[in-house]
């Protein structure tokens, strides 16, 4: 899609400011709307006040010095927006809350009080209200149900392919055969690395690749053309195919989130019609479902602060219900770091190596939104351990890898029910019946090792 | 009108000038040995056969995929670095370096500093890191000895410099290997926003 297709390497800090700042009033907005607050009660929390007010803001560190993994209760702030308190920042206490879950990036609404002009005492924490969830006529479900010989069949699997000890797609290779005879899916969601760029082999000056059909291998992309591409096209040509590119990809030149999708040309895939390329993160629909994809690990990197409730619950759970609140794939604000040291020798330059991480292009983060609706299904892969939860809702999924660094590891089997009306929820919508599709109801997650 | 200070054009500026301030492409032997390349030059560490780059502690002869697999690889971490999106304040007094950007982007976070914050890893830094790397495998400024050097003037441990006609000769034996490797830096400084904004400032002058 052409909206992904902007320039990577260039990102200009007012560009940058401006969403920050955009993110803020839009949440103020939908508060105000939600909870029919007038417009005059929201006040800048920086200043002191007798009376207690509502504020809108983003949580960040009260120093700005200070990396997210050393935050605790007692070192958040609330920043502003332009309108609402011209960018000021203002230390939080929390001392008054039993409950709570907070993460540098999120956006919250709170209601509290500044009686010294040092900090905003927090009294309450308003929730964010949730998006509507996806709907459909009967005429659609009715189609999909008559389209369908089974149940729906949808695999998500994860890469790496390989272990971290070779780039032998021997073991992709054969799950394909799995695939094309004994799963049998109707749609297999692969996401990349395909052949990551951190690998060991990459740099250790030991590469020695021959395609089985003796083609000259000169580059990492050449292993995709040469070793992976032949093994995509093994797969039954009825089985749709969707392939969503990684940070950690070396066949992809757009090394920033938000992502373009693969260039079929470049991997040599142009003649082949059941694989579909989209971008990262991306929302598609597979007959009435609405399928949210985002390759950018947001449970490894959103760290939260929390106490009471919250903190008992599941951290995935947890995670997945702030993703949900804010409508992105990737709440979190800065993004992650990973790097390690090089292998020194000789000399002076002695420099850490960055690695891929979050890659955030902040001034295009409006690409990860939500739009209206939240989506039926959420796959976000993670390094962390494979799961399938179902949270307002919502079932969210982590596949896990498909091969962990020593070994085999899993993916993700979906199976959902085909759409039978009189068991869906049915909504009236300005006289027209319509049906909430109720997947957490109708489907089954199965974490199967690969 | 034009007005200001008159600026050589960048191409105008040499190699060693231009890329004083980038990081050198190291690479990896599989015997262990880690080391500059700066192309076909001489080097204690390296020699240039007409099948490309020998290590010199072992002799073993890197192929093609280990060069460019290695060159991408560190053309990604360069990126990545610069997508840690780390800011810094102009007033040398202040010294506040962090990930935090105000809602107002360019405005100091430390109190009362008028100072303005910026990437600290630019974009031209990145780019120019780019034109770096491609620069040592481009045939025609090999042969031209026009390369950024591998040793400073004053290094005791500078080899012995290489003849014109020895780097005629594995410029031209080498030209498909560094085309390959070229192509690894082409294809992300056709992604490069910097690389377009160059051309449209060219142009800048015209329009006013
Ligand atoms: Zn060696
Ligand atoms: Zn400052």
């Amino acid at each position: 899609p052409k909206k992904y297709q902007f320039r990577t390497m260039r990102t200009k800090i007012l560009e940058t400011a401006d969403i920050l700042d955009e993110q803020i009033d839009s949440f103020t907005k939908i508060i105000q709307q939600h909870y029919q607050i007038p417009s005059s009660d929201f006040n800048n929390p920086s200043i002191i006040s007798q009376s207690e007010i509502i504020t809108v803001g983003r949580i960040i560190p009260d120093n700005p010095q200070v990396e997210s993994i050393q935050l605790n209760s007692s070192s958040l702030a609330l920043e502003t927006s332009r309108t609402l308190g011209i960018g000021k920042r203002i230390p939080l206490d929390l001392s008054n809350l039993t409950d709570y879950s907070l993460f540098p990036g999120q956006i919250v609404a709170l209601r509290g009080k500044n009686a010294s002009g040092d900090f905003f005492k927090i009294n309450e924490i308003l929730e964010i209200p949730y998006l509507g969830s996806p709907v459909s006529t009967n005429d659609e479900l009715t189609t999909y149900y008559e389209n369908l010989e089974n149940d729906l069949k949808i695999l998500c699997i994860n890469g790496p392919y390989t272990s971290s000890k070779d780039l032998d797609f021997t073991y992709l290779e054969n799950f394909v055969t799995k695939v094309n005879n004994e799963i049998q899916p109707h749609v297999v969601i692969m996401f990349g690395p395909f052949i990551d760029i951190s690998h060991p082999l990459v740099s250790s000056g030991n590469l020695d690749i021959e395609s089985p059909t003796g083609k000259k291998i000169q580059t990492l992309d050449d292993i995709f053309k040469f070793l992976v591409s032949p093994i995509l096209k093994k797969i039954n040509n009825k089985i749709q195919i969707i392939l969503i590119p990684s940070l950690k990809d070396s066949i992809s030149k757009h090394a920033a989130y938000p992502q373009d999708s693969y260039d079929k040309k470049q991997l040599q895939l142009s003649s082949t019609k059941n694989i579909k390329n989209f971008p990262n993160p991306s929302i598609f629909q597979i007959n009435e479902i609405l399928i949210g994809v985002s390759n950018n690990d947001i449970f490894k990197d959103l760290k939260d602060i929390n106490k009471g409730s919250p903190a008992g619950e599941n951290r995935f759970d947890r995670i997945s219900n702030h993703i949900i609140q804010q409508r992105r794939f990737y709440p979190s604000f800065p993004g992650s770091k990973s790097q390690r040291k090089i292998t020194s020798s000789n000399d002076d330059e002695d420099e850490f190596e960055f690695l891929p991480s979050s890659e955030l292009d902040v001034p295009y983060l409006g690409l990860s939104e939500f739009n209206d609706v939240l989506p039926d299904i959420l796959i976000i892969p993670s390094e962390l351990r494979f799961f399938a939860r179902v949270v307002k809702n919502t079932l969210v999924i982590n596949p896990g890898v498909f091969m962990r660094p020593n070994s085999s590891g899993t993916l993700a089997q979906i199976t959902i029910e085909k759409p039978k009306i009189d068991e869906l929820t049915k909504i009236n919508e300005d006289g027209e019946d319509l049906y909430l599709h109720d997947i957490w109801k109708r489907a089954r997650v199965d974490i199967i090792k690969s | 009108g034009i007005n200001g200070i008159l600026q050589p054009l960048e191409s105008t500026i040499s190699d060693a000038e231009r890329f004083k301030l980038s990081k050198h492409l190291y690479l990896n032997c599989k015997c262990g040995s880690h080391f500059k390349f700066g192309g076909i030059v001489s080097s204690n560490d390296y020699q240039m056969t007409f099948n490309g780059i020998q290590c010199k502690k072992c002799m073993n002869q890197l192929n093609t995929l280990n060069v460019t697999s290695q060159l991408e690889q560190r053309i990604r971490s360069f990126i990545s670095k610069y997508y840690q999106g780390i800011v810094i304040c102009d007033d040398s007094t202040c010294g506040m370096i962090t990930k935090q950007i105000s809602v107002y982007g360019k405005r100091c976070l430390s109190n009362g500093c008028k100072g303005v914050m910026r990437y600290q890893y630019s974009d031209k830094e990145l780019y120019n890191q780019l034109l770096y790397f491609d620069s040592l495998f481009d045939v025609e400024k090999n042969k031209n000895q026009s390369l950024r050097p591998l040793y400073e003037s004053e290094d005791v441990t500078k080899p012995q410099e290489l003849i014109k006609g020895q780097i005629d000769a594995l410029s031209e034996q080498n030209r498909d290997n560094f085309n390959v490797c070229k192509s690894i830096v082409q294809k992300y400084l056709s992604d490069c926003g910097r690389r377009y904004v160059d051309l449209g400032s060219m142009f800048d002058f015209m329009q006013k």
